[in-house]
């Protein structure tokens, strides 16, 4: 049954004389058993709440505590029966705080065969949590496809035979129509056709439009042939310690992005601005790194211009007041008339610029198609860029892949990610993922290829002018970015600015935000709402919750987090030596704004620093045992260094 | 006397006004008992917020058999929890579908305009609800007509 670590600590038992239950929480954990078709809740407790809190914190948790093997010296890999696929919210979820239907995804990913954590939004945590639960616990595989039935306390894996081979979007429609519900009443979570293929960097998309993308999460669902979360919005309460402190921090915290300059163009625009304020740092990343130069007009990039190119509507997450999710209806082309989620900068970038094109109603209409596949879009990007770029130099013939792939073309693109999603000729060989693809190939193409040893690919930018994020990207522990964008800095008591190409700032910065990101991925609230000062989310939590929650405990949760997902991607055999970008990756832009500054000449120096700043031994990777004790972690220091510690 | 306003287009469907609504009615966030409630429309592209307009007919009131519906201060019908038998008879009557049934208290519960702050135009983020003065309170008739016009011009 489940191999538990000798060391870490079982979660404690509620008793009858606990506690009261923190407020925001629903109090129980819903477990489900796909190999026998088993549901059960199970009670957590208030001392489990505030020590992991929720999301990535109780995620991590479980992982270290559910997925060891040979007595907690290796780790079941991502395609294992107790391979854990946690789907969690955090004690924000449900409440008016903006933003605040997040859905965690933690579970080993099936790129790195390492641990992740990937957030999407939407309502699912808004209905679980309405429902009576916190998070679910999946382990086990499906002998044929499921889907996962939440109503209340009505909870049944059910028969999906009838959505395998549908996209997200059908998935959503269909389950819509069985169920008889529509709107936010049916929260869906599903996966693609490429899910059910295995592909390695599927994901989980839900609510038309939000997609946790990460690390392959929707390879693991496939292999549980779960082929959907359906939640209908539960009729149960949810008190508040300080019902009115919650609406009052809500409003501080709206308040700040609504005005505070980090904050105010993406409460306007959401992230459409990332394209021309990227690319004015040399960091939008064209035509799979051979240039930083735009190609197109960028007059025609900026965030009005592309959201006025189409006919659009608010289409926001539980309780969001920000201007950022929209659907949006193609005005003309091929695609007019097509319904679909307007492109985050990541989709202009990935399903845009990566790949060449400049037909923005191109762009978002196959932006939407990736969603539906349901893959991510960041490493659809790279692996059609590639193929662009190796078709072009002939290391991929037109034979090999049976059409010539140009720059630009998106409907030979959205003909590649069919391949790709049906693992269709060499579609199955990218379905592998760049890095795995390109060591297939091998040869020069594979130095062109932009993946980190690790496993994964990078989000959407030129790295190579954002070393923060190729560091973090690196040296994280969840396949992706780790410790995320700095912002409200000077309340860490770090430098508002930094010389972005000084490998020892970039890392005492990296290192210094470490945890922030931890902690805003366990309480249930979006990543862009959560860009508001530390501060305005623990006041949030403590009035939901009741608890005298400080900053200082926030990044303590955050950095305990940390460090118990570097302990399972150890275990998982992820060691320091793959903390490196791949050549391409970690190559030298040519032209454009950060034309010549060489990642590379730094990268040791870099990660020494970073390793010497965060308190981790640089050999073997492991966080040291002083940094651990700090935590509180003195279990996972045992663990770790056994009697040394 | 002022009213609730709807504003459909600027309603983006993310529901805090339940949310902000159930805390005044049960001081829990519990949207299945708000009193406003968001409908889908246009499959899942859009959304609209939609409680009880205050009708100058009060079908709830005429309905009930043991006069538990009144008027208040501020000109709100709300139901008096003490006289309320739970027949469900103004729930049957109203026409909008803006009366409830509490299966927990057996009462029924409509929008009392929260005493005169309603919650939930105070927490819509897009201004899609608003507490406006208003001639009438019957503003619902001016309200389809206007739309009539606008949104369905050219249909036929």
């Amino acid at each position: 049954m489940t191999p538990i670590s000798a060391a870490a600590p079982e979660a404690r038992k509620t008793t009858k004389a606990a506690p009261a239950l923190p407020g925001g929480y629903a109090g129980r954990l819903l477990r489900v058993d796909l190999t026998k078709g088993k549901c059960w809740a199970e009670p957590w407790g208030p001392y489990d709440m505030r020590e992991t809190l929720g999301g990535a914190g109780l995620g991590a948790m479980i992982l270290y505590r559910e997925t060891a093997t040979k007595g907690g010296k290796a780790n079941v890999s991502w395609d294992h029966p107790d391979n854990r696929l946690v789907l969690a919210t955090g004690p924000l979820a449900g409440l008016p705080v903006w933003g605040t239907g997040a859905l965690t995804v933690v579970t080993i990913g099936a790129q790195t065969n390492g641990p992740t954590s990937t957030q999407a939004n939407g309502f699912f945590g808004t209905n679980l949590k309405y429902s009576g639960y916190d998070a679910i616990v999946i382990q086990g595989q499906a002998k044929d496809w499921v889907y996962l039935y939440i109503n209340d306390d009505v909870v049944e894996v059910r028969d999906a035979r009838f959505l395998a081979g549908k996209d997200t979007w059908e998935t959503q429609d269909a389950l819509n129509a069985t169920l008889g519900l529509s709107g936010h009443q049916l929260s869906v979570y599903s996966i693609g056709v490429a899910g059910e293929k295995l592909v390695r960097f599927a994901a989980i998309q839900g609510d038309y439009g939000h997609v946790a993308s990460k690390n392959g999460c929707g390879a693991v669902m496939g292999k549980k042939k779960l082929k959907a979360v359906a939640i209908v919005r539960g009729t149960k309460g949810l008190k508040a310690a300080d019902s009115r402190g919650v609406m009052q921090a809500a409003d501080d915290i709206a308040y700040d992005l609504k005005t505070d300059p980090s904050a105010k163009s993406l409460y306007l625009w959401g992230t459409l601005p990332g394209v021309v304020n990227l690319s004015k740092l040399g960091a939008l990343p064209i035509k799979n790194y051979t240039t930083n130069v735009p190609y197109d007009d960028l007059a025609n990039w900026e965030a009005p211009k592309l959201r006025e190119g189409f006919d659009h509507r608010g289409h926001q997450c539980n309780a969001c007041g920000m201007h950022h999710c929209h659907m949006q209806v193609i005005r003309s082309g091929r695609h007019k008339g097509a319904v679909v989620d307007e492109p985050e900068y990541e989709g202009w970038s990935g399903a845009g610029w990566t790949i060449g094109a400049t037909d923005q109603e191109g762009v978002s209409w196959l932006n939407t198609e990736v969603d539906r596949a349901c893959v991510d879009v960041n490493e659809f990007g790279w692996v059609c860029g590639w193929v662009m770029e190796c078709q072009e130099r002939g290391w991929i013939t037109k034979e090999r892949l049976g059409f010539q792939l140009k720059w630009g073309d998106i409907e030979g693109a959205a003909r590649l990610l069919g391949m790709i999603t049906r693992r269709e000729g060499l579609g199955d060989i990218l379905a592998e993922g760049m890095k795995g693809a390109a060591e297939r190939l091998g040869g020069p193409a594979k130095d062109a290829a932009i993946y980190t040893m690790q496993g994964s690919a990078p989000r959407g930018h030129d790295h190579r002018a954002r070393w923060e994020e190729m560091l973090d990207t690196c040296t994280g522990s969840t396949g992706t970015l780790e410790s995320g964008v700095p912002v409200h800095v000077a309340e860490l008591g770090l430098p508002t600015r930094i010389n972005p190409f000084n490998g020892e700032e970039v890392a005492m910065l990296v290192a210094g935000i470490r945890g922030r990101r931890h902690f805003e991925d366990s309480l249930g609230i979006c990543i862009f709402t959560g860009r508001t000062r530390l501060e305005n989310l623990c006041r949030a939590l403590g009035a939901a919750t009741g608890w005298n929650y400080t900053l200082g405990e926030g990044m303590r949760l955050g950095r305990r987090t940390a460090a118990i997902l570097r302990a399972v991607r150890l275990r998982c055999g992820i060691g320091t030596d793959k903390e490196r970008p791949s050549a391409r990756y970690g190559s030298t832009p040519t032209d454009g704004p950060a034309k010549g500054q060489a990642v590379a000449e730094q990268w040791e120096r870099m990660v020494d620093a970073w390793y010497a700043k965060v308190g981790y031994d640089r050999k073997t990777g492991k966080p040291l045992p002083k940094t651990l004790k700090d935590l509180g972690l003195d279990w996972l220091a045992r663990d770790l260094w056994g009697k040394k510690a | 006397m002022s009213v609730l306003k709807i504003y459909p287009e600027k309603c983006t469907g993310c529901l805090r006004c339940e949310l902000a609504c159930s805390y005044m009615q049960t001081g829990e966030f519990q949207p299945a008992k708000s009193v406003i409630r968001v409908s889908p429309f246009e499959g899942h592209t859009s959304y609209a917020p939609y409680t009880c307009t205050q009708c100058a007919e009060g079908w709830c009131m005429t309905a009930c058999p043991v006069g538990a519906i009144t008027i208040g201060a501020v000109g709100a019908k709300d139901v008096l929890d003490d006289t309320c038998v739970g027949c469900k008879l103004c729930t049957i009557a109203c026409p909008y579908g803006t009366m409830f049934y509490d299966p927990d208290t057996r009462k029924a519960f409509k929008c009392n305009l929260c005493g005169g702050a309603p919650a939930c135009a105070e927490a819509c983020p897009t201004a899609a609800i608003t507490y406006e003065d208003v001639a009438t309170a019957d503003w619902l008739g001016d309200f389809a007509r206007e739309r009539t016009a606008r949104v369905l011009v050219g249909v036929s």
